[in-house]
């Protein structure tokens, strides 16, 4: 159950023209030949309370993103201003070092692949305590108290601190990076695909647990995921991203029962309804082609070349992420016209 | 399966077990799977992982990794001749099963780098494929190679014979590997999750494809997902796996909204509706698919299972109860909970609905219908 925004919805994260460059480069010396724009300006805002989920097909640049806002990457332009529990913003791109350890155990990350994010050669303990023993300085009786507390939390046995990751499961290891991001007690999780590498019923038990936790702790979700029935089911708002820009922005329930841009359309289309008697019901939007190169984009809208809505203008001006209304943002010069299909009941 | 008897068989999986012998133990893969595939038709296997769906399908063709073998049961394909033939009793290095291997039977996986080689061009891959088993000349082999591409939706086939694999993006490979195993037009299309690693977009592009050669090419599909949405979407028969065994097998419609067995159930219970305006908390399978070494006495699903009978699940190994719709499932509260001998693990005895014999029924009391409060029965 998506928990509703707290009424006053305050902004805890504000993003601003957040660009990420990844330079191209050739030959010996490494001349720049040109720029992967993976995150293209990027405007968003995050609330207190809420989860946003971001979507989007493969390579439009949902991880860069979320890799800024943690600073595994540093930004090549815009803001990341962050709201302090005081009320204050502080603009995470500029800070360095020790003035962003505070935000580096407010802003969490958990990752998508159990296997891969966590460190063969440790135990639980160490995984988990990592971050309590390095931000909080605390450590022997104490630190294993906490980790303790902090794995029952998330249902798994303290029993197992001392184990290493090769004896669980895949959805027990997701359990760890839950536990290990949580140990700080964040106030922002980004949550990479944390659930699509999972099976259905473990799927369950992990998004079950992220909402309890929510509850309990007051977080906020920053949600990246591709699987829209679990944005669906997760989510209080959506951002859709395309080729390192976005094009539509708004609650879940307008974007995915009026969706205003042909790009959601057709994701929204894609999706395998779980029911053979939908089978042939409405319309099929099919995607041709793959997502531009953020290398080399088309010109004017990006999506132009994929789009079924396209006309002469889409290919020489880009249309601007614009205001419809109750916060619904889309950039579509069309917006107002088309008459796009979304998901009954959503 | 559904309809029971009179259908057009392709394939009867009977009994079928697939076990590892490891240096840590034997793990029991596939144990006594029973299902029948009809002709012309597309039907999904689906269950969690490590239910043993990809060996099964890898038993078919008698690809088994080492160390694992069929230890028993049988595959019988029918042929259209008549014949019947059981490639599980095919030595799996044997010519038999290699004529078989990508001419009668073929297979995709959800890795398309598993069965394209990266250093051979896409067209000098097909064209060997063809000519190992059709008697082309390289020209026509290349001619229809190209055909292929173009019939999977690869633009501009002609050139694209010469690309790599890594030329081309993940739609892309997938289409070629599907073009590759139709290149002698198989009767049998082995699909296990070819779209698992895809986006929506291109998934949705290449479900369409599927149908469209299943139906244009009149050919049978057996479809390996654990997506029940992409069940819902091209399935017409299904096959629940759980722990090696099959839980339920019923026409698709019935799995959705007739569903028999607690595990079938629990599935649909997992899952996120799409579109639903009810947004509860998930109901997650309770526990987790048990350790391979680990296998429940009874009913392997019991641990898990809402409607647990103790004294009965955790003692009497369910038989195959097919019911008057036509679904065939093995869990005792469709009967065979008396325990008597003659139900005990039946290693694929009554489960069989072979060349349609109108249902061998298990001798259990309820066996012809589904008794009316299955939740009810909750210990
Ligand atoms: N080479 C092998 N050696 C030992 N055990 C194996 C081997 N291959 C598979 N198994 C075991 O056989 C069981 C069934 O595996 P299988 O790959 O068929 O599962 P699956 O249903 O296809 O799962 P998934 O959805 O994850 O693909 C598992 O317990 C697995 O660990
Ligand atoms: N470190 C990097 N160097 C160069 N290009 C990158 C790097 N990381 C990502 N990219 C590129 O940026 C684009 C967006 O990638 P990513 O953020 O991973 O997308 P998503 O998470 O939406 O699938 C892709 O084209 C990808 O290849
Ligand atoms: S601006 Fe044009 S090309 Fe872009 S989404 Fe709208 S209609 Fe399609
Ligand atoms: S009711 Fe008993 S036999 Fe049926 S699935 Fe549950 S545990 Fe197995
Ligand atoms: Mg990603
Ligand atoms: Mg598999």
């Amino acid at each position: 159950m998506a928990s509703s925004p707290p009424t006053a919805t305050r902004p805890l994260l504000e993003l601003e023209q957040l660009k990420m460059h990844f330079p191209i480069t050739r030959g010996l010396l490494h001349r720049v030949v040109g720029h992967v724009k993976a995150v293209d300006g990027v405007d968003l805002t995050v609330h207190s309370g809420e989860t946003l989920a971001l979507v989007g097909e493969s390579g439009c640049g949902k991880t860069t993103l979320g890799r800024c806002v943690v600073r595994i990457y540093q930004p090549t332009g815009g803001a990341i201003r962050y709201r302090d529990e005081d009320g204050s913003f502080a603009d995470l791109t500029v800070l360095q070092g020790a003035s962003l350890r505070p935000y580096r155990r407010a802003v969490r990350m958990i990752f998508q692949d159990p296997y891969a994010s966590l460190n063969p050669r440790k135990t639980v303990l160490q995984i988990v305590g990592e971050s309590l023993r390095r931000h909080d300085n605390i450590g022997g009786v104490e630190l294993e108290q906490r980790v303790a507390e902090l794995l029952r939390r998330v249902g798994l046995r303290p029993e197992y601190i001392r184990r290493y990751p090769h004896a669980f499961s895949g959805g027990e290891r997701q359990r760890i990076g839950v536990a290990r991001a949580l140990a700080l007690h964040p106030r922002l999780v980004i949550a990479d695909e944390a659930v699509s590498a999972l099976d259905v019923s473990v799927q369950a038990q992990i998004l079950n647990l992220l909402q309890e936790l929510q509850a309990e702790f007051d977080l906020t979700y920053l949600f990246v995921a591709h699987d829209l029935s679990v944005v669906d089911y997760i989510s209080d708002r959506v951002a859709v991203m395309y080729v390192g820009k976005l094009v539509e922005v708004g609650s879940r329930a307008r974007v995915f029962a009026m969706p205003k841009h042909p790009y959601t359309e057709a994701l929204l289309s894609a999706v395998p309804k779980p029911d053979p008697r939908l089978r042939s019901a409405g319309a099929r939007v099919r995607l041709s082609g793959d997502v531009a190169d953020p290398a080399n984009p088309p010109t004017g809208c990006y999506f132009h070349p994929r789009c079924r809505y396209a006309q002469d203008r889409c290919a020489v001006e880009a249309p601007p992420l614009r205001e419809l209304g109750d916060g619904h943002r889309v950039a579509c010069h069309f917006a107002e016209e088309l008459e796009l299909a979304g998901v009954a009941g959503a | 399966m559904p309809g029971g008897g009179g259908r057009d068989l392709l394939l009867e999986i009977k009994g079928l077990k697939t076990h590892f012998f490891t240096d840590e133990g034997v793990v029991k893969a596939v144990d006594g799977a029973d299902f029948p595939i009809a002709r012309g038709k597309t039907v999904c296997v689906v269950g969690e992982s490590g239910c043993g769906k990809s060996v099964t399908a890898r038993s078919i063709l008698q690809i088994v990794d080492r160390p694992g073998r069929i230890v028993e049961g049988r595959i019988l394909l029918h042929r259209e001749s008549e014949e019947v033939v059981d490639l599980a009793a095919m030595a799996p290095t044997g010519k038999a099963i290699r004529a078989i291997r990508g001419k009668e039977i073929a297979m995709i996986f959800q890795e398309p780098m598993s069965s394209l080689s990266p250093v051979h061009t896409i067209g000098n891959q097909i064209v060997e494929m063809i000519r190992l088993h059709l008697p082309m000349t390289t020209e026509q082999a290349r001619d229809r190679a190209a055909e292929l591409l173009e019939r999977v939706g690869i633009p501009q086939a002609g050139r694209r014979l010469d690309s790599y694999v890594f030329q081309l993006s993940g739609g892309m490979r997938q289409r070629a590997m599907i073009a590759m195993a139709l290149s002698c037009r198989p009767n049998l299309l082995i699909a296990d999750e070819p779209t698992t690693a895809l986006d929506v977009t291109t998934e949705a592009t290449i479900l369409d494809l599927i149908k469209e050669l299943q139906r244009d090419l009149n050919m049978t599909v057996m479809f390996i997902t654990h997506d029940l949405g992409v069940v819902a979407e091209i399935a017409d028969d299904v096959v629940v796996m759980y722990l090696g065994k099959v839980a339920e097998t019923a026409a698709v419609d019935p799995i959705f909204h007739d569903p028999k067995h607690p595990y079938t159930r629990a599935l649909h219970q997992s899952i996120p509706k799409f579109g639903d305006t009810q947004r509860g908390a998930l109901e997650a399978i309770r526990g987790m698919v048990p350790h391979p070494f680990a296998r429940p006495d009874g009913c392997t699903f019991h641990p898990r299972c809402e409607s647990f009978m103790p004294g009965e699940c955790d003692r009497v190994a369910p038989p195959a109860v097919v019911m008057e719709s036509g679904t065939t499932v093995r869990c005792l509260l469709y009967g065979g909970s008396d325990g008597s001998g003659a139900v005990r693990d039946d290693a694929g005895g009554h489960a069989g609905t072979a060349g349609g014999e109108a249902g061998a029924r298990a001798p259990g009391k309820g066996a012809s219908g589904p008794r009316a409060a299955d939740q009810g029965a909750a210990g």
